[in-house]
């Protein structure tokens, strides 16, 4: 009994990483309508801020984590802004501007001359690029398919994930310890204060953006903009703005999220981004468009995966394999999915023919 | 210029005729010499030093050829029926680790295991196709990258045919078809290369293929399984039976990529579950986004620039020294490395492609005639 119930808490501290992490998801999924693969990005960006902040510079931890998830939701905003609602000119031309700045720099220039090179040639590109569209005409539609904008998210992940370790390196470094070993006994049940201090952080997080969500005015526009982005712009709500705090939030949560999960000795890798994919089923299993439905599937695929892990050698069930419990997951995710297609809590979509 | 009323069409076989100008009829004759004359000319003359300088070598036109036949079945799932996997590299998976076993442990010869490989990959297929009919956008997109992560666990846990983390050598399986062993290839006399032989074999495959998806798409199957794509609620209305038709896209496909896997197996001599995992079945989704979705040249052309493209970085920045990049692993002497910049060039091209032409190489090309056939009158 006590090694279930020790399981289950574990588990939960488990999952509620997960649940910040699917939170990120489903917030800008609510808002834009797409699935952003780059939360894995922003995840790594978070955590080796908050490991910048307070071991390379000595800040207090709680100083730094804020602190990362403020500048994390300002670089979110700004791939936003810059990357997945802009026009072919402007993309090509921003581009070749960033491209000429660093290599000039690197070929020993200014940054002042090399930006003034860079705008220079991205002005160029930008008219030479509006000439072709106008002798070929442009293919490109207003709004990108559902899979074309997924693929251009993990195209960002991709660059994000080869610029961190190109700052901070490949190995695996310690971000520091604000909670150690210390732990709380309650019986035969181990409390760790890392794990407590995780499910409360992320508690607090989560208040925070339901009572957001909920009660002031950009929560109720983003709540509009999920249910139509016509009707809602109609009704004078500025989709830029929706957009924008979506990926704010969602990089502030990642940070978060990045953070405990790279808490303690040589947690911190690259590779980190990685717990993203198995945050998938949690939101599956919650339905993409819920936030609820966000924190109770992460913690219920926390439990899941847990539980696994504590009762697979207990069973005798070693021909599965090390690392079972991350497929478990899955298995749990696919049988729901076939009785309840749209998981657990997710809007049944209408369709037209 | 073309003259316009050439191609009017008055008869429906006209439309579905697959060489229809003479000017395709010469570009086929010219596909086929090169097929053929490709491996001699790349041994015997000077000129192509260059392009083995920029990389383009006997062996990564091979890797080019394995995507190329792996992105077509994609491209009959993905683009021609409309139904997203992220999970292509678990078939891909599934065909090579069967090749592995069957070739080695059996010791199969090369006409009963190849094409006991694509029923692998065919059954594989029929078993994941079903969750199609319930899921759709984006619930298939994360399931399928489910069946990533399932068929990577069991490449590294089931020990005794994958070799787990390791790998497996593939190096046993035969390539002999009677007297000819692509092994060690020998016509009149001359023994050619691993790399020149395999090119044949390969390229071969590609072309039959090509034809096959091509026929299929062109028929009735096919144009069911683009009304399936467009709407498939719709589609079920007039007639298509929407169970039938997309367990036989995941079926058909996955056994081409099983191919495109067993292809890889020989071609790498050794494989271990990296090869197969979610940066290989995005790598797939990038091929057929950047050549074109639902196109089959477009899946070729896409291939070829993808699977040159890291060698071609590779020995630029080498024989270059490009700002900022090193040329050690770990990235030091320079901001990145090599392999960073490659990634990092796929990360844009792939973005760049979808925001900018999503119809890929084969949209370009299709605009740049369309404007020359219809000049000087632009619209």
């Amino acid at each position: 009994m006590e090694q279930l119930l020790q399981g289950v808490f574990d588990g939960i501290a488990l999952g509620s990483r997960y649940s910040l992490i699917v939170l990120g998801f489903v917030v800008i999924y609510r808002a834009t309508g797409i699935i952003n693969f780059a939360q894995g990005g922003f995840l790594l960006i978070g955590a080796f801020l908050t490991y910048n902040f307070s071991q390379t510079w000595g800040w207090n931890f709680y100083l730094s984590l804020f602190l990362s998830m403020i500048v994390t939701s300002i670089i979110a905003i700004l791939i936003q802004l810059l990357l997945l609602h802009r026009s072919l000119k402007e993309i090509t031309a921003g581009g070749f501007c960033l491209l000429i700045w660093s290599v000039s720099f690197y070929n020993g220039n200014t940054h002042l001359v090399s930006l003034i090179i860079g705008l220079i040639a991205g002005v160029f590109i930008y008219f030479l690029v509006r000439g072709l569209e106008i002798r070929f005409g442009s293919s490109q539609s207003n709004e990108l398919p559902i899979f074309g904008s997924i693929i251009v998210t993990i195209g960002i992940l991709f660059v994000i994930k080869q610029v961190v370790p190109s700052i901070w390196g490949f190995a695996e470094i310690n971000m520091g310890d604000p909670w150690g070993f210390k732990i709380i006994k309650a019986g035969d049940l181990v409390f760790t204060h890392a794990k407590l201090w995780t499910i409360a952080l992320t508690a607090i997080a989560l208040l925070g953006f339901f009572l957001v969500n909920r009660y002031t005015k950009i929560g109720i526009a983003m709540r509009a903009a999920h249910f139509d982005h016509e009707a809602a712009f109609a009704q004078g709500i500025s989709l830029k703005v929706v957009f924008a705090t979506a990926f704010g939030i969602a990089g502030a949560v990642a940070a978060l999220a990045g953070t405990v999960t790279g808490v303690g000795i040589a947690q911190l890798t690259p590779n980190m981004d990685l717990i993203v994919f198995l945050a998938f089923p949690a939101m599956i299993l919650g339905g993409f468009d819920s936030p609820g439905g966000a924190v109770i599937g992460g913690v219920i695929v926390g439990i899941i995966q847990n539980l696994t892990k504590v009762y697979q050698p207990e069973w005798d069930l070693h021909w599965l394999g090390v690392g079972f419990d991350r497929v478990m997951v899955f298995i749990v995710m696919l049988v729901i999915l076939m009785i309840r297609p749209y998981g657990l809590f997710g809007t049944k979509e209408v369709h037209r023919v | 210029m073309s003259n316009p009323s050439k191609d009017l069409k008055v008869r429906y076989q006209q439309d579905l005729m697959l060489w229809r100008t003479p000017l395709l009829r010469i570009g086929l004759l010219t596909l086929i010499a090169l097929y053929i004359l490709s491996p001699i000319i790349w041994e015997t003359f000077p000129v192509t030093k260059f392009l083995s300088d920029v990389g383009l070598t006997m062996t990564t036109l091979n890797y080019a050829g394995v995507f190329a036949v792996g992105a077509i079945g994609l491209n009959l799932l993905t683009g021609y029926t409309g139904q997203v996997s992220l999970g292509h590299s678990v078939f891909v998976g599934a065909g090579a680790y069967f090749t592995a076993y069957a070739g080695t442990t059996w010791d199969l010869p090369f006409l009963i295991w190849l094409p006991c490989s694509l029923l692998v990959g065919f059954l594989i297929g029929f078993i994941v196709g079903p969750l199609a009919l319930r899921l759709r956008g984006n619930y298939l997109v994360v399931v399928t990258l489910g069946l990533v992560f399932l068929g990577d666990h069991i490449f590294r846990n089931w020990k005794s045919v994958t070799g787990g983390s390791t790998g497996v050598s593939v190096t046993g399986a035969s390539l002999k078809i009677g007297s000819i062993d692509f092994r060690n290839l020998e016509i009149f006399g001359h023994e050619f290369e691993k790399s020149q032989s395999f090119f044949w074999l390969i390229w071969g495959f590609v072309a039959i293929v090509a034809l096959l998806v091509k026929n299929i798409v062109r028929t009735r199957p096919g144009r069911a399984l683009q009304a399936v794509r467009d709407r498939d609620i719709a589609a079920e209305i007039i007639g298509v039976d929407l169970l039938h038709y997309k367990t036989m896209a995941f079926a058909i496909s996955s056994s081409i990529a099983a191919l495109a896997g067993a292809l890889f197996g020989v071609l790498q001599s050794f494989i271990s579950p990296i090869d197969f995992g979610l940066l290989v079945a995005i790598q797939y989704i990038a091929i057929i986004i950047l050549g074109g979705m639902g196109t089959i040249h477009g899946s070729i052309i896409g291939a070829f620039v993808l699977g040159s493209l890291p060698r071609f970085v590779e020995n630029i920045s080498r024989d270059y020294d490009l700002p900022g990049v090193s040329g050690d692993e770990g990235g030091i002497g320079g901001m990145i490395s090599i392999s960073s910049l490659n990634h990092i060039i796929y990360g844009i091209l792939i973005a760049a492609f979808l925001l900018l032409e999503p119809r890929g190489i084969a949209g370009i090309w299709m605009r740049v005639k369309t404007y020359f056939k219809t000049w000087p009158f632009s619209y």
